[in-house]
């Protein structure tokens, strides 16, 4: 008798409707490959960017694919090293996600840079006075250890499973998984760090310069701090949406409760600083340069000052008390509303650090530059969800990633 | 011999820029694409996707005819020492050190082949100084004839921007040596920009060195450097008589006035 | 061996390993990035030692020197010659830009004949030996019908060696239709042969004045001798003024001490109106005035008529309705004459771009340094005479030339409508299209300019073209004459070629510039002198013997003799024995005099006008049509768009900002009130219509351009040479008119009535 591929005692799909979702999905990463291919060989051309729009799209989709993977870090870290042992039971989760996050912001950088075939240069001639270098090394040893955390969660398919040898290596390394979550955490801190260091060192850009600690600058910390707030939103919420979609319950709403209410402390504490960090930009650094806040602003749909409100309170300030006070977690619309918020916030962060300090002129006879991807720069930032949707439903149909799965699924 | 002291080894090679002599005549920019090979394309309407070292901004006083003027600012790259001396905007941000500051003549450098294509250093610059080559670049017929051997041909994928024609540096550099003197004449190293202007609206040379006049003009009272309070101390000045030209080349609060900044920036220079 | 799953699995992973830990993957690494450092599309120039040579650059009638950077036998840099007496070290961005067209991809590169139809782009390459006898045959076949003088030829000088062949090829073969392509040289030259009695060209002393008065000169917006202009500026003495008349603020006009913003076209009775105040106010040069001039009183003529003078002649123009016609306040025109009176050392200049000019203008603003007496003097206005060396044996011509050469010319120059003017070439369409059957031209040798270009109303030229049975274009270059000819010559780039290069405009010592060939000849090409001297060789025996040399390079040193030698080496020289002629001496009218009234002055027979240099607002095609066409339209012109002779070459189009031209379109300039009028915004899709054509553009607003213009920039709209230069906006020309200035058949057609409308 041959073993199914399938987890024990857990009910998947018929394999017509995996295949036609994995057909669909397919779809829309060959697209994306296919943009992939075509800026590989023409080079950057194919794109909307421009000398003014250096970073846009792209670096964009990297920095927040970050921030929303950092559920991965900031709930290991809550499992194994705070010792919150109830949330093994989404850990699982949290780390394919993180895997999918990094392993697309990798590619990203990959398809990002002029001369893709000397991308190492960034580790064989780092400049280590560099944020970037810091951002290549850390998102790489990190993708390393997301990596190695999620062998044996591979090795788990029943399958392989039956493969001795694969078994107790499987086994070994959950032993040692808290060393790899340490691990993962360190790196974490210091490569959301190094993402917000890179807008935040340019002297140069009144709009992202910030002043800081030591070589790091406010966005520094900032960075880390609201990946940590805002990841296990993001969790929640695609492990939410997988039970929508295969309309179980996978894992048990304290959880989510659990994780909601300390992404909301975090988020307003993250807030407070935010705010105090604006509040000194906007009256201290920019006018020390001669730019009132409005300078950075203007009335063209895309970067008015609404963004900073809908940053700020609209995605900040209002998830962030919905999310700690009980009645706001216990009903189940707003918690996922005001994590959704939270989620977007977090974008609207990463999209003005990036693509308004491009937008933004300095000398005051330049106007406001503009740009606009083209479909080449947007497959190819579609491609990592496809990519994204492809390994979680493989992920899912063929591995026991929810431990509580059987036991909230009695009936199957 | 008292003045040789002053020949220090170090040189911060700049520029001043008279704008009210400039004609806003392009002669330097067309000077600077011949001199260093860079490329052009069938549509270069675009000029954000159009490599100019130097580029000559038009901007004009806002005011209604015939109350109009006008005047012209070339902008090759600042050269900037930085916010302290040897860390530009650009330099610390590369993650190959594919663009360099060079100690002893302050100038920063732009290395092709060691460069990936980031664009770290682009969206760094506050002056649009740094371009990308966005496509291979191509010289039709027997344009390639023309390329000079001094400047390499930068590959698609790879930023560039003004070197101050290094390359003179380094030619003019050997010939000092080889003749076994250890200074630079003014007249022996001159960019390509500053040469071809036909009006001199470009003087270049040595800031350090108060034989040439650039040393002299930089600290004339109506010379000024584009955007100074964002303290990239740029190795580019300008003057010009014109206060309107003073007010739009840096951003200033309504009460405030360019030379007011520039007394209080002085006096913090001091104080330090 | 049975290769099971576990053992493939052992060897794919054993293998990945093993490979890792080899140098393999490292090396290929490493390789792959080398490779991309040295891409084999990516050019690296060859390095040899540079070596530096002095010529004169040809692109425009400048005549600067310029030296050439070569490694080996490339040219890779051209810079100023630094000693030359015209730039002094400048050059400007078009004659930097000459290696494009020399290496460029709109060079001809054989002698090509035409298979497809006109302009249809299909060639076939021919022999050197058989595109001669092709223009030869032809040629003689005019010459056996007795026809010769339907043979008409356009040339860029006749004060040069080239012009001066084709001019005696005309002369021996029997066709009077030697036209030199237009310039505003052409009605200040008139201008000076009617005031001053000399065939001469106009230099003015900017270098030396201290007041300059320039009348719309884009001094610094020309792209014409553009180096000599731009050093000679910049050595100006810092309290020198200039003050520059002109409706937009161009770049001159920035540079300006005074702008004043003359409507535009009265720039002539401005000048009248400053000449009223100087003479109202006593503030002439009486001694020029009293001794050196005639014209100014009032006279008797010999039939005892009485005869208005210059002076009765200002009557008209008092400053008050100087200031009606000009829109320039009275006060300021009164401050102006005494000022500009007042002045050590007075100039005023004018030649308008674009077009010929009105010779009555010219006159008028020639008069302005009449009275402050600076003709012929430092820092004033200078007659140049002709080149010297321009003089050969007489030539024996048979009945057959000397009976062509007499027939009127094809352009209308110097027949009674047009007495006075020597060359006509706007005139060409007009005439042909309005002839019978018969089609007037046979054959048009283009030895100089693009007409098919910069004819204005492109459309006319064109079916006038269509009418001419055998084009030849001498053209290095595929431009849109060339493409429209049946027969192309090519000449060798100037830096492939020796070529005399006359003083240029509005230079005011003589000099002659040498080109010499830098590099050798890139293709297949010949030298134009060369060319017409081995069509003469084919012809008959008369013409054969005028033309004794055995190619160009023979005739241009026999030419020069003596002097040859150093001007090989020197690539100029300056006349010497030149000093500008004493007041007493200079003037060849037939009063010996400086003559405000120009006597010899023929007036076309129905023309109402006096000979005196009577302004009036120039006229406008459209002009009755005020309603329709609520604008005017005017081109401008900028030193970073070749206007003329040779389509700008691709480094200068990226130096055009993205105000001018965007994805191809121009853009016209407005004010922002005249934008609010027609309800037109920045960056709007427009549609431009004149009295003759009609243009899609985009509007810029600039508040330095007077309300009720519309301005664009001339030069561009090619549709030949190569992708690189055609495509990009509208030729400025193709939306004008001629118009034959009714004194002297001068084309002053410079601008037109215009309407403006969102598209
Ligand atoms: N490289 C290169 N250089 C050239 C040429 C070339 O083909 N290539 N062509 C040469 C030739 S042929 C010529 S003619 C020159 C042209 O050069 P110039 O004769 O020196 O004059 P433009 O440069 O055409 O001057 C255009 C200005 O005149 C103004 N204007 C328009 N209408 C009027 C008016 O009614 N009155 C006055 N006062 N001003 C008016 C416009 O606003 C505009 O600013 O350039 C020469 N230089
Ligand atoms: N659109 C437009 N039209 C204009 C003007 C304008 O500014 N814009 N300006 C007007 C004015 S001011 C003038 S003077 C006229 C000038 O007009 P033209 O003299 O008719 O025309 P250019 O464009 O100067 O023509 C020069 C042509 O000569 C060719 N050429 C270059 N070198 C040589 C050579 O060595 N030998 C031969 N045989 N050919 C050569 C080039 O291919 C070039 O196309 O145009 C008038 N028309
Ligand atoms: S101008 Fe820009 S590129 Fe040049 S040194 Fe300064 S920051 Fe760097
Ligand atoms: S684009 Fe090149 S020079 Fe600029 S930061 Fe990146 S690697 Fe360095
Ligand atoms: S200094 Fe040299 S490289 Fe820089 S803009 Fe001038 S010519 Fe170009
Ligand atoms: S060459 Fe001189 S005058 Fe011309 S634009 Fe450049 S700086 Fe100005
Ligand atoms: S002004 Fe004329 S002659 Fe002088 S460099 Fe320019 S194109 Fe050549
Ligand atoms: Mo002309």
């Amino acid at each position: 008798m041959t073993t199914p591929a399938i987890p024990e005692g857990v009910e998947r799909c018929s394999t017509r409707k995996f295949t036609l979702g994995l057909a669909v999905a397919g779809a829309v990463l060959l697209w994306g490959v296919y943009a992939m291919f075509l800026i590989w060989f023409k080079g950057l051309n194919q794109t909307g960017m421009n000398d003014a729009y250096g970073f846009a799209l792209w670096i964009w989709a990297d920095l927040a694919i970050i921030a929303l993977g950092g559920g991965a870090f900031f709930s290991g870290f809550l499992t194994y090293i705070i010792g919150r042992k109830e949330l093994s039971s989404i850990i699982n989760y949290a780390v394919i996600i993180g895997f999918i996050c990094y392993s697309s912001a990798l590619l990203i950088l990959a398809l990002d840079i002029g001369q893709p075939l000397r991308g190492w240069f960034i580790f064989w001639h780092a400049n280590v006075h560099s944020m970037l270098t810091e951002v290549a090394f850390c998102l790489s040893c990190y993708f390393a250890v997301l990596t190695i955390e999620f062998i044996p969660l591979v090795l788990e398919n029943p399958k392989l499973n039956r493969v001795p040898f694969l078994h107790h290596l499987s086994h070994n390394m959950h032993e040692v998984m808290a060393v790899f979550a340490a691990t993962g955490v360190f790196l974490s801190f210091f490569h959301q760090g190094s993402l917000g260091g890179v807008s935040g060192v340019l002297y140069g850009r009144p709009f992202a310069f910030r002043e800081g600690l030591l070589i790091w600058p406010w966005t520094f910390f900032l960075f880390t701090w609201s990946a940590a707030a805002v990841g296990p939103c993001f969790t929640v919420l695609v492990t939410w949406l997988t039970e929508k979609i295969t309309n179980k319950k996978l894992v048990k709403q304290e959880i989510f409760q659990l994780l909601g209410k300390i992404s909301g402390w975090m988020l307003l504490t993250y807030m407070i600083a935010k705010l105090a960090d604006t509040f000194y930009w906007a009256m201290v650094t920019a006018p020390s340069k001669g730019f009132t806040l409005m300078d950075f602003y203007t009335d063209n749909p895309v970067y008015g000052i609404w963004i900073l409100i809908a940053e700020l309170v609209i995605c900040g300030i209002v998830p962030a008390l919905i999310l700690i006070t009980r009645k706001g977690r216990e009903n189940n619309f707003l918690l996922a509303g005001s994590m959704i918020l939270a989620v977007i916030g977090i974008c609207i962060n990463r999209w003005v650090m990036i693509l308004q300090v491009m937008a933004a002129p300095l000398l005051p006879f330049q106007d406001w530059f503009m740009y606009m991807p083209t479909w080449q720069e947007v497959a190819t930032t579609i491609l990592p969800v496809a990519y994204g949707v492809i390994l979680i439903m493989l992920a899912h149909r063929y591995l026991p990633i929810f431990p509580q799965e059987k036991e909230l699924n009695p009936g199957s | 011999m008292a003045k040789k002291a002053q020949h220090t080894a170090t040189k911060r090679y700049g520029m001043v820029i008279d704008l009210d002599k400039c004609t806003g005549c392009g002669a330097c920019m067309v000077a600077c694409y011949s001199e260093n090979n860079v490329p052009f394309r069938e549509d270069e309407s675009d000029k954000m996707l159009s490599l100019n070292w130097i580029q000559v901004f038009k901007v004009d006083n806002q005011k209604p005819f015939p109350d109009t003027e006008v005047c012209y600012i070339p902008k090759p790259c600042m050269q900037c020492d930085g916010d302290h001396v040897g860390h530009p905007p650009c330099v610390s941000v590369c993650p190959a050190v594919a663009t360099d500051y060079d100690q002893p003549t302050g100038i920063v450098s732009q290395i092709s082949p060691r460069c990936f294509g980031c664009r770290y250093c682009m969206a760094a610059c506050p002056y649009h100084a740094r371009q990308f080559n966005w496509w291979d670049p191509v010289w039709p017929a027997e344009m390639k004839q023309y390329l000079n051997p001094d400047v390499s041909v930068r590959m698609r994928g790879v930023i560039e921007k003004c070197s101050f024609c290094y390359h003179r540096y380094q030619k003019a550099r050997n010939k000092a040596y080889m003749e076994g003197r250890d200074e630079i004449p003014e007249d022996e190293y001159q960019t390509a920009c500053a040469e071809a202007c036909p009006v001199n609206a470009i003087t270049f040379g040595d800031l350090l060195n108060d034989e040439h006049e650039v040393h002299k003009l930089s600290k004339g009272k109506n010379a000024f450097r584009l955007l100074e309070r964002l303290n990239t101390n740029p190795k580019v000045y300008y003057t010009t008589t014109k206060d309107w030209v003073r007010r739009i080349t840096d951003n200033y609060l309504e009460n405030e006035t360019p030379g007011d900044v520039e007394k209080a920036r002085k006096a913090q220079k001091a104080s330090h | 061996m049975k290769i099971d799953r576990r053992c493939f699995l052992s060897l794919v992973i054993g293998g990945a390993v093993g490979t890792t830990l080899t140098p393999v993957p490292w090396k290929l690494t490493d390789d792959i990035a080398i490779w991309s450092q040295n891409w084999p599309w990516t050019p690296v120039p060859e390095d040899g030692p540079s070596k530096y040579e002095n010529t004169v650059c040809a692109m425009c009638q400048g005549g600067c020197g310029i030296t050439v950077r070569k490694i080996k036998q490339r040219a890779v840099k051209i810079e100023g010659m630094s000693g030359h007496p015209v730039n002094k070290g400048s050059v400007c961005p078009m004659g930097i830009s000459s290696l494009q067209y020399l290496y460029g991809p709109s060079r001809v590169k054989s002698p090509m004949k035409r298979t497809g139809k006109r302009g249809e782009g299909k060639w076939e390459k021919i022999s050197w030996d058989d595109a001669i006898a092709e223009v030869s045959d032809k040629l003689k076949e005019l010459r056996n019908q007795e026809e010769p003088h339907k043979v008409a030829c356009t040339a860029d000088s006749d004060r040069n060696t080239v012009g001066y062949l084709f001019d005696r090829f005309l002369a021996a073969y029997g066709s009077p239709n030697f036209i030199r392509t237009p310039s505003s040289e052409d009605a200040n030259e008139l201008a000076l042969y009617l005031a001053q009695g000399r065939n001469a060209t106009v230099g003015w002393d900017i270098e030396n004045a201290d007041f300059i008065l320039s009348f719309g000169v884009p001094l610094m917006d020309s792209p014409d001798s553009a180096g000599r202009m731009f050093s000679a500026y910049s050595a100006l003495d810092e309290k020198a003024e200039l003050v520059q008349i002109e409706p937009r603020l161009s770049d001159t006009a920035a540079q300006s001490k005074r702008w004043i913003p003359a409507k535009p076209g009265t720039e002539g009775v401005l000048a009248l109106g400053l000449a009223h105040v100087i003479v109202k106010d006593k503030l002439y040069d009486s001694d020029f005035v009293k001794n050196y001039s005639s014209g100014f009183e009032d006279s008797e003529d010999e039939d005892g008529n009485t005869r208005k003078g210059f002076k009765s002649l200002l009557e008209d123009y008092s400053p008050a309705s100087v200031a009606e016609t000009t829109g320039i306040d009275k006060a300021k025109i009164i401050t102006l004459a005494r000022d500009f009176a007042g002045a050590g050392r007075p100039l005023a200049i004018c030649g308008r771009p674009i077009v010929q000019g009105s010779v009555d203008e010219a006159l008028a603003i020639h008069a302005l340094n009449a009275l402050v007496g600076n003709i012929n003097k430092k820092g004033g206005m200078v007659a140049i005479p002709e080149p010297d060396y321009l003089g050969w044996s007489e030539m024996q011509r048979d009945e057959t030339a000397s009976k062509g050469r007499q027939q009127p010319r094809i352009d209308g120059a110097g027949t009674d409508r047009f007495p006075n003017a020597r060359h006509l070439l706007h005139r060409l369409p007009e005439e042909i299209n309005s002839a019978g059957d018969k089609a007037p031209l046979q054959v048009l040798l283009v030895a100089g300019g693009n007409p098919l270009y910069t004819i204005p109303d492109t459309e006319a030229a064109k079916k006038a073209f269509d009418r001419i049975p055998f084009i030849v274009s001498f053209s290095p270059f595929m431009d849109e004459t060339a493409e429209y000819a049946d027969l192309i010559l090519p000449n060798h780039h100037f830096l492939e070629r020796y070529e005399d290069i006359p003083t240029p405009r509005g230079y005011a010592k003589p000099v002659t510039g040498l080109a010499r060939p830098v590099v050798d000849p890139q293709h297949d090409t010949m030298h134009t002198g060369d060319a017409v001297i081995s069509i003469a060789k084919n012809m008959d025996e008369f013409i054969r013997e005028a033309f004794p040399w055995d190619d160009y390079r023979d005739f241009l040193e026999q030419t020069f003799s003596d002097r040859w030698k150093s001007l090989e080496k020197e690539v100029y020289s300056v006349r010497k024995d030149f000093t500008p002629a004493d007041w007493e001496d200079a003037f060849d009218t037939p009063s010996k005099k400086y003559e405000f009234y120009p006597t010899s002055r023929q007036m076309p027979p129905d023309s109402e006008r006096d000979r005196l240099p009577a302004c009036r607002p120039l006229e406008i095609p459209g002009d009755g049509d005020s309603k329709e066409l609520p604008l005017l339209f005017v081109p401008y012109v900028s030193v970073r768009i070749a206007e003329g002779a040779i389509a700008n070459p691709p480094f200068m189009t990226k130096t055009v900002d993205d105000t001018v031209i965007k994805e191809g379109e121009v853009f016209v300039e407005i004010n922002p009130e005249t934008a609010k009028e027609n309800d037109l915004s920045e960056g709007d899709s427009a549609v431009l219509k004149t009295s003759s054509a009609e243009a899609r553009v985009r509007v810029h607003l600039f508040e330095g351009i007077m309300p009720g213009l519309v301005a664009m920039p001339a030069g561009l709209g090619h549709t030949a040479f190569s992708d690189y230069i055609s495509g990009k906006g509208e030729n400025a020309y193709s939306l004008l008119e001629a118009v034959s200035d009714p004194a002297s058949g001068l084309n002053t057609g410079w601008g037109s009535r215009a309407s403006l409308s969102r598209a």
